[in-house]
């Protein structure tokens, strides 16, 4: 009986991994060519693959959850096996259960036997001595005056590519070229809990995931700093109070986030830098003169970022009706792919929920994101001197600090301030 | 967009000829398999029992592809579900010596030329027994033989390539017709405007097929033209055209054979828009989920080309649950087959990357080549060459 491997295939042209789904199979258990085997999910589209052979399934080497490289082993099948044979019968198991979805998470993973997926990294060279690598890398290679032998291959069977010697050339020395490859950072497992206490285990995969990946890439990347200023909004609450009176009838809802992205547009046409990106491949600062805002929206199923397209251009009523409905999409899961792409900035409302300011994590690749915080009844002084009930908000902005500096952020908040503090200006508009 | 049951209307089965404006809906089976009043065409029964049998063969070949596609056997694959009709309907109602210049979802047309199952699936996996020696993206088969042209991929260029070949067939006083397929997306492309021009011009033997799907990839029907439905466009043209439910069969030969018949007769061209639905993705690397609604494939599923023809040969007696079977079993058996053989052949051999671009190879390929292989002795059995 042959025992083949099963390495996931690259089932949407060019795709670098796919996340295990769910498994339809046990260790052990007799499959037919065309059974379900196991939905992935990759950037493209989540598919089910099919067993390719008549046998048993001889070990399932990743779990529900894992993401896994393309062409890394993902399962074993003994080819033409019954199960009850006696080689089928030494059948392993992977460390938590894969058969029945999620409620198997629950328990404890037994420490006996860690599943880890293979990183690129951690493919083994194919023998020692000699050296994968095409030869287009190996003329690089000469040129660039790396030795191969040096170098710790991320390609298939550990195959050299143009990517690492690009990582070797970037290091500060070349004496060290093992440091090439950053390892990647050991997964951290938890132990089992003390008896008595109760954990609940859910899967760490899809949207939360995809957030995190998000989150991490760009706290990762882009230098953070945050400014925070108060701003005086009495002639805005009384401007918003009257203006949502007159558009009761008509059934839209102003709130006080139009205004606001309003403000910013005209923060942006005075700075521009502050509506950019940095295309890192090319080496340029790309400055947008379109204006699409993300709102971020919070979901059952996490943060949504559906995007206002061409803000400029839209009137402050037209702002509030869209927000309106694209609000009512999101939450009800009707947004389609169109409406969460092609965002150049992003603002977080946390108003409605509480606090004073915040430190907004960056919506990368965009330079900035802008947090709006709940209006409060607190004493200020008035033009002449004296104190007196006053509505404060607190923005926060946080900025990516390779392209744009503080005293720029700080001149661009100045404009948003005056806009709102003055609401006039919103209305004229600039000259 | 339309739902499917709004497009169908009641009796628009005459056998009239092409029409100029191309807005009625040539359509011959109902949704319960009769033949509406006086459509029928009237096949004979081999004749009907080989189109049956064909988008059987047609529906299991493309079931099977997809299968191998996610188990990592074949490149990719774009898949024809729904779309059965209007392949095996088209080219059932050409001459055998009719050229066909396909676009993607047309492949079953190699196979009803001969083309052996085993090289097709040979093609998708780009080895030794492909005839493109895996030089070919996979679906775009060829087979010279069975006047099958080699397809590329290009949107819209095959609409130049099939007006070329009538222009020649015209000037040559070939017999042979041309069938030249497009889909709906293909509509927006330079070529579509300048090979429908010069088809038009030159009153050339061609029969331009465009099996408008709903979809081109992404893009739905409703953004790729303001027109009302795309066969009017060959209005333009001074081009007659049918507008013909696509999944079909009946109609979908019916209107083939009659265009076909024109363009022997030397009257010119004809454009078909054969209405039909892509249920599938574009190919195996797209997600419609993310684009369309799950309600209107469903809505589509109901018009499946293969159940209402079933529904037609079961009325006349022709058809049974036995011979359903059979068939299905003896299909399996062949693709099954076909599967094993075409895995069987070896990779191509690492000489043909520098042959078939010139007579002989010139001095700078075989250098290169000489380089390729000192590199693969270095590395014996772990460079795959």
């Amino acid at each position: 009986m042959t025992i083949k491997e099963f390495k996931l295939p690259d089932i949407g042209e060019g795709i670098a991994e796919g996340e295990i789904v769910s498994w339809k199979v046990t260790p052990g258990q007799q499959v037919k060519e065309e059974d379900e085997f196991v939905e992935v999910m990759t950037d493209k589209a989540t598919v089910m693959i099919t067993v390719p052979y008549d046998g048993v399934i001889k070990e399932l080497t990743c779990k529900e959850g894992d993401v896994v490289p393309v062409e890394s082993v993902i399962a074993r099948i003994e080819v033409g096996a019954t199960a009850d044979s006696p080689a089928a019968s030494t059948a392993t198991a992977v460390s938590s259960g894969v058969s029945s979805g999620t409620s198997a998470a629950a328990t404890a993973p037994a420490p006996a036997a860690p599943v880890s997926v293979p990183a690129p990294a951690a493919f083994v060279q194919a023998s020692p001595g000699k050296v994968l690598a095409a030869p287009a890398t190996r003329r690089r290679a000469r040129e660039m005056g790396i030795d191969l032998h040096a170098v710790k291959g991320s390609g298939p069977r550990g195959r050299i590519t143009n990517e690492d010697l690009s990582g070797v050339a970037a290091q500060p020395s070349r004496s060290a070229p093992a440091a090439a490859t950053s390892a990647p950072r050991a997964a951290v497992s938890l132990p089992a809990p003390p008896p008595g206490v109760r954990e609940e285990r859910r899967p760490f995969r899809g949207m939360r995931r995809k957030i995190a990946e998000a989150m991490s890439r760009s706290k990762q990347t882009a230098a953070h700093f945050t400014y925070v200023d108060d701003i005086n909004v009495g002639k805005l609450v009384a401007l918003r109070t009257e203006a949502k009176q007159q558009y009761a009838d008509s059934g839209i809802n102003i709130t006080y986030l139009p205004f606001i992205m309003k403000a910013v547009v005209a923060g942006m046409k005075q700075f521009p830098d502050m509506n950019s990106a940095l295309d890192e491949a090319a080496n340029e600062f790309v400055v947008k003169h379109y204006y699409n805002f993300g709102i971020a929206t919070d979901t059952e199923q996490g943060l949504v970022v559906p995007v206002i397209k061409d803000v400029d251009q839209k009137s402050i009523a037209q702002l509030a009706l869209e927000l309106q409905e694209l609000a009512a999409a999101t939450r009800e899961g009707r947004v389609g792919i169109d409406q969460l792409q092609g965002g150049t900035f992003t603002i977080t409302n946390a108003g409605n929920i509480g606090g004073l300011f915040a430190t907004p994590v960056i919506n990368f690749p965009e330079v900035a994101i802008l947090g709006v915080h709940a209006i409060k009844n607190t004493p200020v002084i008035n033009a002449a001197g004296e104190v007196e009930a006053g509505k404060v908000m607190y923005l926060s902005v946080s900025i990516d600090h390779r392209l744009v500096d503080g005293a720029t952020g700080a001149r661009w908040m100045n404009v948003i301030k005056d806009c709102l503090e003055n609401p006039t200006r919103l209305l004229l508009g600039s000259v | 967009m339309a739902a499917p049951t709004r497009k169908k209307k009641k009796s628009p089965g005459k056998k009239s000829e092409a029409t100029a404006s191309g807005a009625q809906l040539l359509s011959v089976l109902n949704d319960d398999g009769s033949a509406v009043i006086g459509g029928d065409p009237g096949l004979a029964k081999e004749t009907l029992l080989s189109l049956y049998e064909w988008m059987v063969r047609t529906r299991e070949f493309d079931r099977r592809m997809l299968m191998l596609q996610r188990q990592g056997r074949i490149g990719f694959y774009g898949p024809i579900l729904g779309q059965e009709a209007a392949t095996v309907g088209s080219v059932a109602a050409l001459d055998g010596e009719d050229w066909i210049f396909p676009a993607l979802r047309e492949g079953a047309a190699a196979l009803m030329r001969g083309l052996p199952l085993r090289e097709a699936i040979a093609q998708l996996i780009g080895n030794e027994m492909d005839r493109c020696k895996g030089r070919q993206m996979p679906c775009h088969y060829t087979y010279k033989e069975g006047h099958y042209y080699g397809m590329s991929s290009v949107i819209g260029t095959q609409i130049s390539h099939a007006v070329g070949a009538a222009m020649a067939a015209k000037i040559r006083g070939d017999k042979a017709v041309i069938a030249g397929y497009l889909g709906d997306g293909a509509t927006s492309s330079n070529d579509f405007h300048a090979g429908m021009n010069f088809a038009g011009v030159y009153r050339v033997p061609l029969v331009m097929i465009c099996q408008n799907n709903q979809w081109a990839i992404s893009v739905p029907a409703s953004k790729q033209s303001a027109s009302e439905t795309i066969a009017i466009k060959a209005e333009a043209y001074g081009m007659p055209s049918m507008r013909v439910d696509g999944n079909d069969v009946l109609a979908v030969y019916q209107a083939t054979r009659q265009a076909a018949e024109r363009a022997r007769r030397g009257d010119g061209p004809t454009f078909l828009e054969l209405v039909t639905y892509r249920r599938l993705g574009h190919s195996s690397s797209d997600d419609p989920s993310k684009y369309r609604d799950e309600e209107e494939v469903k809505a589509w599923e109901k018009r499946d080309p293969v159940d209402r023809f079933r529904r037609y040969l079961s009325g006349k007696k022709l058809w049974n649950k036995a011979k359903e079977e059979a068939l299905n079993q003896d299909i399996a058996d062949e693709v099954n087959a076909a599967i094993k053989a075409a895995e069987a052949a070896g990779p191509c051999a690492p000489e043909t990357l520098i042959t078939d671009v010139f007579a002989e190879p010139t001095e700078q390929l075989r250098e290169q080549f000489a380089q390729v292989e000192e590199v693969n002795r270095e590395q014996t059995g772990e460079f795959p060459l």
